[in-house]
């Protein structure tokens, strides 16, 4: 992978990058699925595991159902950064951490199209609209609120809706209680960790050689 | 014997940076030597070792210059996974090189990776932890093991792989002396016994210096000095001024040559030292 | 000791005579029973059974008090969402009308069969997370022939998960050494703190993924090319046989869900009509 983009006249420095060059793949550039993409899918499972285990019985509604989530930021931001295998692992690690803080294995499985949509979004978003991830436009921060919350509120309707009403552990009536905890939980953490991490560390992320430009390398 | 690794006019310069890490390094190796790379922080060693070993520029981004060159292949020409089985390598932090439940886990990890049969991992596993002292140790978790344990560790899942060349980054960093000492046996014994090519970067000095049959001395990216070890540390003005902490004894008989008590080759082992004190005393 | 993914269990423990599949087996398996039997007791049934079992594995049962709280949180929110949000419903029956709320007796009644529905599910995934060490856990994935990447993804997260863990409590020490103490301190200034803990914590996974990636390279292993179809030995596996009491356990466990659909939808048995318990308590109201 000895690639010759510093002699093409690329800026050296990740300060001089527009969010543009950021996510496009340069003439030359080699870029191809590695270990190293294997290893950053199971360490974000680990730290989605325990930041989202932290999150869930901390402030649980019940049935893996939070008034904060905390685990959202390694979800969406893990996707932004990652790509596809950041999408993984957000699907997959609520999986881990809803089981530790008492939810049912069965009703943990029910939940992962919620948390795919919710960690494929932000990703699609970035990519589709070339935000920056440093957020260093009010566009990179619009565009990402909106995915936050569109795809929070997938999730707010799938889970509660399909899952736990599928199971029967709701009514009817009781739903909105639900529906809203979990939209809320995950927008309000969001917007507590999402742009924070995004601004302190997307600088040092995209000169990492874990950084997916495309969806897989 | 032949040269097994030789690096033509090599430079590597990681993106993102001004400089280059290494600047036109020319360098053989021979087949059994222990080699010994010393330099200050940031000279360039670590890279020097990932270049051999294929994790530059398998694993990173950036500009290469000239050639690596190991059992006559360049090391871009060898498939994934395959030029680390030829050449193994320990780094300094052994925490950061587990994955495994298990220290067993850990030290057939590698094997499985070479397609071994459950026999041959039996056998491999049984040598390997005879040679490193490991047996009680390999139902244990690696990371609440002791520095010195982990490290062996490290090294004995290295060393079941039986690389014909072992590159070890710093390996007793880490360390305390009686841990740094056992590591160093290990090492004796392989070269003794096995007769490996042996590449360790080590700021330690005192351990390394009765193993090593070449040095390398890297600063400001370059490649400054490379001799035969009782050579290498006749320079000693030069060792110096690159920050180079020489051992006690080395330094001592320098001061001696220093102010004319000695003209005789300064010696590089304690052994040699005590030899040639006598001699003076007499 | 053993260490499990939920506390210790001493080394002489009988659960380890067992495989660590037939334990997944029972955890997929017995999770689902309560899916299908609506009478209470036989939910309570299963879950004393459950506490036998891990009494019998000599599981710490103090494990069972950190999940009190959630069962308390668990239960308050099923009977918020089926008694007090439950609805006007006129063609229930009515119990008593406090503070402007319908208390309906199908709605209590619902809300229990829920909750003792949910409680054995939790019991059975906290009786495998207690007697299940991370290797079982492994071993019972590669038994069923999951991809070596799948499992050691699964292996290198929980180890990833207990470094993070680590990082957490350095950075939190490495903070108050300095004078921060967020005791007292309001909810908004914690959250304030916690955000900044999540940076160095997101910062050292970062630089652990490097880390890894050389050791893992280093010894060999690679996701794509040549390297990557070599045909591993599953070494693990031979330090655990399928034994006939293994077959049994499974066929037991296999036998007992059948038995159990057949009850339920060919008998009409575990029906909230069939329920002892739940007549009884009818009783008591009306």
């Amino acid at each position: 992978m000895s690639n010759q983009i510093a002699s093409k006249g690329m800026p050296m420095t990740t300060k001089e990058m527009t969010a543009e060059q950021i996510w496009e793949v340069q003439p030359g550039e080699r870029r191809s699925v590695g270990v190293i993409h294997i290893v950053i899918t199971a360490l974000l499972i680990g730290i989605g595991f325990v930041v989202g285990a932290f999150g869930s019985i901390t402030f649980p509604l019940g049935f893996g159902v939070n008034f904060f989530w905390t685990g959202i930021a390694v979800q969406q931001i893990g996707s932004v950064w990652f790509g596809a295998w950041g999408v993984i692992a957000g699907t997959i690690f609520p999986f881990f951490s809803n089981a530790i803080s008492g939810t049912p294995f069965y009703i943990s499985a029910a939940y992962l199209p919620a948390n795919f949509v919710q960690a494929f979004l932000p990703a699609w978003v970035f990519r589709r609209f070339k935000l920056d991830p440093r957020l260093k436009t009010r566009r990179d921060y619009a565009i990402l609120l909106l995915a936050m919350v569109l795809s929070s509120a997938f999730g707010a309707l799938w889970s509660p809706l399909v899952v736990l009403k599928g199971f029967g552990l709701l009514t009817t009536d009781s739903l909105p209680l639900f529906i809203w905890g979990w939209f809320g939980g995950n927008v309000v953490a969001g917007l507590v960790f999402n742009f924070i991490l995004l601004k302190a560390l997307s600088a040092v992320v995209i000169r990492t050689p874990a950084f997916v430009k495309r969806w897989w390398s | 014997m032949s040269v097994i690794i030789e690096l033509k006019d090599y430079s590597w310069k990681y993106l993102n940076t001004q400089q280059p890490a290494l600047d036109k390094i020319n360098l053989q190796i021979e087949e059994g030597m222990f080699v010994g790379i010393i330099g200050p922080n940031g000279s360039g060693k670590t890279t020097l070792a990932y270049s051999m070993n294929g994790l530059i520029p398998g694993q990173y981004n950036g500009i290469k210059n000239g050639e690596v060159i190991v059992y006559g292949r360049e090391v871009e020409q060898y498939d994934h996974g395959q030029l680390q089985k030829i050449a193994g390598m320990v780094f300094s932090d052994p925490e950061a090189q587990f994955t495994a439940m298990t220290v067993e886990d850990e030290l057939v990890f590698g094997l499985e990776n070479l397609g071994m049969s459950i026999p041959e991992i039996r056998e491999r596993l049984e040598w390997v932890t005879e040679l490193t002292g490991l047996e009680k140790m390999l139902l244990k978790p690696p990371y609440e093991l002791s520095g010195g344990q982990k490290q062996r560790v490290a090294l004995a899942a290295v060393l079941a792989m039986t690389p014909k060349i072992l590159i070890l980054d710093e390996p007793t960093t880490m360390l305390d002396p009686l841990s740094r000492r056992r590591v160093f046996d290990v090492l004796a014994k392989l070269k003794n016994e096995q007769h490996n090519t042996i590449i360790v970067i080590e700021h330690n000095l005192e351990n390394l210096i009765p193993l090593a049959d070449r040095m390398i001395l890297l600063s400001n990216n370059k490649l400054i000095l490379e001799d035969e070890t009782q050579q290498f540390f006749q320079n000693m003005d030069l060792l110096t001024k690159e920050g180079i902490y020489s051992p006690g004894a080395l330094r001592f008989f320098h001061k001696l040559k220093e102010a004319g008590y000695t003209s005789d080759t300064l010696p590089v082992t304690l052994p040699e030292a005590s030899k040639q004190l006598k001699q003076l005393f007499s | 000791m053993n260490k499990t993914l939920l506390g210790y269990v001493p080394t002489e423990s009988p659960i380890y005579m067992i495989h660590p599949f037939v334990k997944l087996f029972f955890m997929l398996i017995v999770s689902l029973f309560p899916m299908f039997v609506s009478a209470p007791e036989w939910n309570i049934l299963l879950m004393l059974i459950l506490i036998l079992f891990m009494w019998i594995s000599r599981v710490d049962m103090r494990t069972l008090k950190t999940y009190v709280p959630v069962a308390i949180s668990m239960g308050s929110i099923i009977i918020i969402s089926y008694v007090i949000l439950g609805g006007t419903h006129p063609e229930f029956q009515l119990i008593a009308h406090f503070l402007g709320i319908n208390i309906y007796w199908e709605r209590i009644r619902d809300a229990i069969v829920v909750y003792f529905r949910i409680l054995p599910m939790i019991f059975t995934m906290v009786f495998f997370l207690s007697t299940s060490r991370e290797r079982d856990v492994i071993v019972a994935m590669r038994t069923i022939r999951l991809p070596f990447v799948v499992t050691y993804v699964f292996a290198m997260a929980l180890r990833s998960a207990g470094m993070v863990l680590d990082d957490f409590q350095i950075v939190r020490q490495a903070e108050q050494a300095r004078g921060l103490d967020t005791a007292g301190k309001s909810l908004v200034y914690k959250l304030r703190k916690y955000v900044m803990y999540m940076i160095p914590l997101f910062a050292l996974s970062l630089r652990r993924s490097e880390e890894f990636t050389n050791a893992l390279v280093a010894r060999g292993y690679a996701f794509t090319g040549e390297a990557s179809k070599v045909k591993r030995a599953d070494y693990i596996l031979t330090h655990y046989s399928f034994k006939y009491y293994d077959a049994i356990f499974t066929a037991v466990i296999s036998l007992t869900f059948i038995a159990l659909l057949v009850f339920r939808y060919g008998y009409q048995y575990f029906s909230v009509d069939e329920s002892v318990l739940l007549t009884w308590l009818r009783n008591l109201f009306f």
